[in-house]
């Protein structure tokens, strides 16, 4: 049987009222869900509070799925995605692209974006894949605009193609490339000026 | 982005294909493919522009950044937290494996039930809110018992036998007693309704003559207030120990007891 089809007949179940086929579902998704929302919030509390949000959300609305329609996995990532839309605008507002030498806030002591970075202590040799390395970049990554870290993290992080991306975030394929490139370059400026600076 | 016209591509043309050309050299299977010819044109556009030679290191920089991200593990209560707060059941895979015939011991259960319990609570009470209101009420706590005069010290030479509590049960009530007895209005008001009630009531025949010395009495406050307040103020015979039985003719001692009960 297939993937889909697998998925269907849970999501039947589950409407149904077969609380092992919704456990199961739970089971397959809150991993990749959760991970979605740690890299986009950056920390582990919210992405705990908004996954389980997205699982509420999903419990409420599972019988308005439609398989015709998409991947299941795509309408999850829509839902989460929405989600994470609202928390962004109720916890932070707005916030414009920041570029490498700009002043983020009046409360970061009108420090660059690269001398944040530089200021975690990290130490610049460390080899790409030692956990220092991963957290500086997950750090970079929370100071991309929203719609660019949502756009590298479902295909960089979640291996996403683009057409399942673009019906997620509902926007068209093209541009979606066009924010994963100025995700993926800005990502990369701020970490090479940081690693400059620090040597 | 500048739209420079190149030999062969133009700026526009080569973001359009960025994508998939660094998808083409991760070998990513998904990924669009670009001809040979395209592929060749957009390589010595990247050579020759000044923008675009840069921007195509820089996306394929911060794709290898981001893929040398590894998962993370979500908490192992999470997905516990997530079935309760959805269908309310907390996991329908326990009892399939006890239905295996394996008997669970009772420490293990009992773990089990401790952590259902606990480990749901814990993690809703570490969260900052929570933290923080917790904060606020200890802090408002401590200002209140500061206000009252409440010290740290004090509480703790705080004596709890149950003699000592209805010792001090007792000091209060009095306090209060005497308190409320000495209230000038409260006195008044007694006296009025005293001499309303004296009104009413038939003239007796003549009034009795006063056991006591009038000259005793230099308070100036009425008899009825005088007799609650020095009660038992008449000769009370007191016998005393009697010894060597009953029919020993013991003397009876004739006391006048004064004492005042508050």
């Amino acid at each position: 049987m297939e993937e889909a089809q697998v998925v269907g007949l849970l999501v039947r179940r589950a409407v149904g009222g077969d609380a092992a086929a919704w456990e199961e579902i739970v089971q397959r998704h809150h991993r990749r869900i959760y991970n979605v929302c740690y890299r986009f919030a950056g920390d582990s509390d919210n992405a705990q509070d908004l996954t389980q949000e997205v699982f509420i959300k999903m419990y409420r609305t599972l019988s308005s799925y439609d398989s015709s329609k998409g991947a299941f996995m795509t309408w999850v990532t829509t839902i989460t995605r929405n989600l994470l839309v609202d928390h962004f605008r109720k916890s932070k507002g707005d916030r414009i692209t920041d570029s490498l030498d700009s002043v983020p806030s009046e409360h970061e002591d009108a420090q660059p974006l690269s001398e944040q970075i530089a200021d975690r202590g990290i130490a610049p040799d460390a080899a790409v894949q030692s956990r220092e390395t991963r957290e500086m970049v997950h750090f970079a990554l929370q100071k991309l605009s929203p719609e660019l870290r949502e756009a590298v993290i479902l295909r960089d992080l979640q291996d996403m193609d683009y057409r399942e991306i673009a019906t997620a975030l509902r926007v068209p394929e093209g541009t979606v490339k066009s924010r994963i490139n100025r995700g993926r370059a800005e990502l990369a400026r701020l970490l090479q000026r940081t690693y400059k600076q620090v040597i | 982005m500048l739209d420079e016209t190149k030999p062969g591509m133009e700026c526009a043309e080569f973001e359009a294909l960025l994508t998939d050309a660094i998808d083409n050299n991760n070998a990513n299977a998904d990924a669009g493919q670009l001809s040979p010819a395209r592929r060749q044109s957009f390589d010595a556009h990247r050579r020759d522009c000044a923008v675009c030679g840069p921007l195509f290191a820089d996306v394929q920089a911060g794709q290898q950044w981001l893929r040398s991200l590894e998962a993370v593990e979500p908490p192992p209560h999470l997905l516990h937290n997530i079935l309760v707060a959805t269908s309310g059941v907390l996991s329908t895979r326990l009892p399939a494996t006890r239905r295996d015939g394996r008997t669970t011991p009772f420490a293990e259960r009992l773990r089990e039930r401790w952590d259902s319990f606990f480990t749901p609570v814990a993690a809703f009470v570490r969260q900052p809110r929570f933290a923080m209101s917790f904060g606020m009420i200890f802090f408002s706590f401590s200002l209140a018992l500061n206000v009252a005069g409440v010290k740290p010290k004090d509480v703790a030479k705080l004596d709890l036998r149950p003699s000592a509590l209805r010792h001090a049960y007792n000091d209060a009530q009095i306090k209060v007693v005497q308190y409320y007895d000495n209230i000038r209005f409260v006195y008044e008001i007694e006296s009025k309704l005293r001499e309303l009630k004296r009104a009413n009531t038939p003239a007796e025949p003549g009034p009795a003559p006063q056991k006591e010395n009038p000259k005793n009495n230099t308070s100036g406050q009425p008899e009825q207030r005088q007799d609650r307040n020095y009660s038992q103020e008449y000769n009370q015979p007191v016998l005393a120990a009697l010894r060597g039985g009953v029919g020993n003719a013991s003397p009876a001692v004739t006391a006048t007891t004064n004492r005042r009960f508050v």
